[in-house]
């Protein structure tokens, strides 16, 4: 016989409002540890996508570039001297798995009967797929190969275009484009793929070679208007994004002594970002609510366990159990149902994540099918466990040092 | 020398806005081994005179020594520890912890309190419920036993410590006839037995026809003290 054994016994007392307890605690750890599972493999899975087939980790640009990207200005390349500067910078790093200069510029379409406009972003096949493995795997039509994804004289067009220009790989089409300063040219281009819609239903986003895009926009130089650059280590992407940062603003234009380059990550500029928080946000608030769940659910228990159990607790005083054992006891009530409830949660959640794992859920997000394998939240669980222990222990405690301050002699005369 | 000696004890509960006296300059010396026995009306200040013996409850004025300890200044700690080294509780309800089988209500003073280790536990437990007459009945949880039989195993709770003094408040009030006589014999055994001091607070003439010294208590103060041959 000991504390544990006593406590459990106690506990047992009372079945039925043991397992109405035990229940909505595990209910409660059910519900953090799926929607953890569930929320952060969506959220991995969908800026995988974006940074992995189109956006890289972090981008860098000439200052100012990123608040009037809408217009794709041709006016903001950054300036040849400092492209090597960074690309120099890039090489060096040992955090940088690969990087990718692109110019990106808004152009016209046409079939020869019909013309759209389209935004471009004209890459270098290689290295674009280096920064963006993921690309070629969102290529519906087409080679997904590196070395025949996109050669000079081809593009690559989303699907929606595709549809509704009546356009497939082999079909001939005009690129117009303004350039820098302000001569309309073309170019005749081969579709060699159709993309997914990389941003979104109502994107519209091409690929062409960077040669092409050179020979269309009339440019003397290297005139690059983005590096996408991809981490080795995606988890350190505050840090070196920080640090990059940090070395990028020591470049300054002479005359106005500011910055000449910005950097932003992912989360800077991408939408889903907010989706990205939004998701984290509604974990914390489910995790808020367990802890009002456990809270409750123990103190009441506790509550109406000391109180039922008055006189037993003056005739376990009286016969010499000292008042810190008597604390002992009734936290060791609470701590049990808290943690063996939570335990159960962990169990239903995690053979449940399990099975979603191997099933996996298919969720759409915008024209995106994903396919969710939900892992399981190893911090989520430790967190939850953790913390309905905590709040078990608080929930007990009021309770349990009323019980153990209690005088004997009082505690006898109760009926 | 006195096991229990009680010099101007005086109790004054505040009930609402009343202050009931309950026990007013009492003085009184306990020898070792006896079988007391404490009677009077109701209210007359029995119960609260075994509070005070048992250390669960104390003088407003005066001193109470046990065991040659001057139990009124102890802590809340150390009266539970002096409690569980000294002092063996009956009560008249039995007061058994009802998750606990026989055995481990016998055992709990000794786990919970004394500490003592498994294999005398064991032996000590066993031997209590022998002669208690509970043995075979060592499995069962309180609730599926007798009156009789869950003052037995109260009285092998309160023993099995090993105390100075059993005090038991109304032992026999919730038995039949037959039952009492048995459970006082039994007490009035193991005190034979164990030379134990037994200390009641009893409206039952059973239990005061065993007694070797009777006091009479009325209104809180002593009016009379027998001893039988």
């Amino acid at each position: 016989m000991n504390i544990i054994i006593i406590a459990l016994r106690n506990l047992l007392r009372h079945k039925r409002r043991t397992a109405l307890t035990a229940s909505l605690i595990a209910l409660g750890v059910l519900i953090v540890i799926l929607f953890g599972g569930i929320g952060n493999s969506f959220k991995k899975e969908v800026v995988g996508i974006l940074t992995n087939s189109s956006m890289g980790d972090l981008q860098i640009h000439r200052m100012g570039y990123v608040s009037s990207i809408d217009n794709l200005p041709l006016n903001m390349y950054i300036p040849e001297q400092a492209l090597v500067k960074v690309e120099g910078l890039l090489n060096e790093n040992p955090d940088v798995a690969a990087y990718s200069e692109r110019i990106r510029f808004g152009g016209m379409l046409s079939n020869f009967s019909q013309t759209t406009n389209m935004r471009f972003t004209a890459i270098i096949p290689e290295k674009e797929i280096a920064t963006c493995p993921g690309l070629p795997s969102r290529i519906k039509e087409g080679s997904p190969d590196a070395s025949s994804f996109l050669k000079p004289g081809q593009i690559v067009i989303p699907e929606n275009i595709a549809t509704a220009m009546q356009l497939k790989v082999g079909s001939d089409v005009v690129l117009i484009a303004t350039n820098k300063d302000g001569s309309v040219n073309g170019l005749n281009l081969t579709i060699a793929g159709v993309s997914e819609n990389l941003q979104g239903p109502g994107g519209k986003d091409g690929y062409i070679h960077i040669e092409d895009a050179t020979t269309l926009l009339r440019m003397e130089g290297r005139e690059i208007s983005e590096i996408a650059v991809k981490l080795k280590d995606f988890n350190r992407l505050d840090t070196v994004a920080a640090s990059l940062s940090e070395t990028l603003s020591q470049m300054k234009n002479q005359k106005s002594g500011k910055p000449i380059l910005e950097l932003h990550t992912w989360e800077q500029l991408s939408p889903f970002s907010s989706i990205a928080k939004l998701i984290s946000i509604l974990l914390i608030t489910v995790r808020i609510v367990l802890m009002f769940i456990v809270i409750v659910s123990v103190m009441n228990v506790m509550i109406m366990s000391v109180y039922e159990r008055i006189g037993e607790i003056g005739t376990i005083a009286a016969i010499g159990t000292i008042p810190s054992k008597i604390l002992a006891l009734f936290l060791t009530e609470g701590v049990i149902l808290g943690v063996a409830s939570a335990l159960l949660g962990v169990l239903v959640s995690v053979g449940t994540l399990l099975v979603m794992s191997v099933i996996k859920l298919p969720i759409a997000f915008g024209r995106m099918e994903l396919q969710i394998a939900p892992q399981i939240p190893t911090f989520e669980v430790l967190l939850a466990l953790v913390s309905v222990l905590v709040v078990s222990i608080l929930a007990s405690l009021e309770p349990a040092i009323k019980a153990a301050r209690m005088e004997p002699v009082d505690a006898l005369r109760h009926v | 020398m006195s096991l229990v000696k009680m010099e101007n004890v005086t109790k004054t509960y505040q009930a609402g806005a009343v202050e009931v006296h309950a026990l007013k300059g009492i003085n009184l010396s306990i020898e070792e081994g006896k079988f007391i026995s404490f009677i009077g009306p109701s209210g007359s200040g029995k119960t609260t005179l075994l509070n005070l013996l048992g250390c669960i409850d104390k003088p407003t004025i005066g001193t109470l020594t046990i065991a040659n300890v001057q139990t009124n200044t102890m802590s809340r700690n150390t009266a539970a520890k002096f409690r569980g080294n000294n002092i063996g509780f009956i009560f008249q309800n039995f007061n058994l912890i009802p998750v606990l089988t026989v055995y481990e209500n016998v055992e709990y003073p000794l786990v919970i309190v004394q500490k003592v280790p498994k294999a005398e536990r064991i032996q000590r437990v066993l031997r209590m419920l022998e002669s208690v007459g509970m043995l075979d009945q060592k499995d069962r949880f309180p609730n599926q036993l007798s009156g009789g039989q869950k003052q037995r195993v109260a009285i092998a709770r309160a023993m099995v410590t090993e105390p100075k003094i059993v005090l038991a408040d109304e032992p026999t009030a919730n038995l039949d006839h037959e039952t009492a006589y048995k459970i006082i014999h039994l007490m009035r055994e193991i005190k034979d037995n164990f030379h134990t001091t037994f200390i009641f607070a009893t409206h039952d003439p059973r239990v005061v026809g065993e007694a070797e010294i009777i006091y009479e208590i009325e209104d809180g103060i002593i009016i009379n003290k027998k001893e039988s041959n």
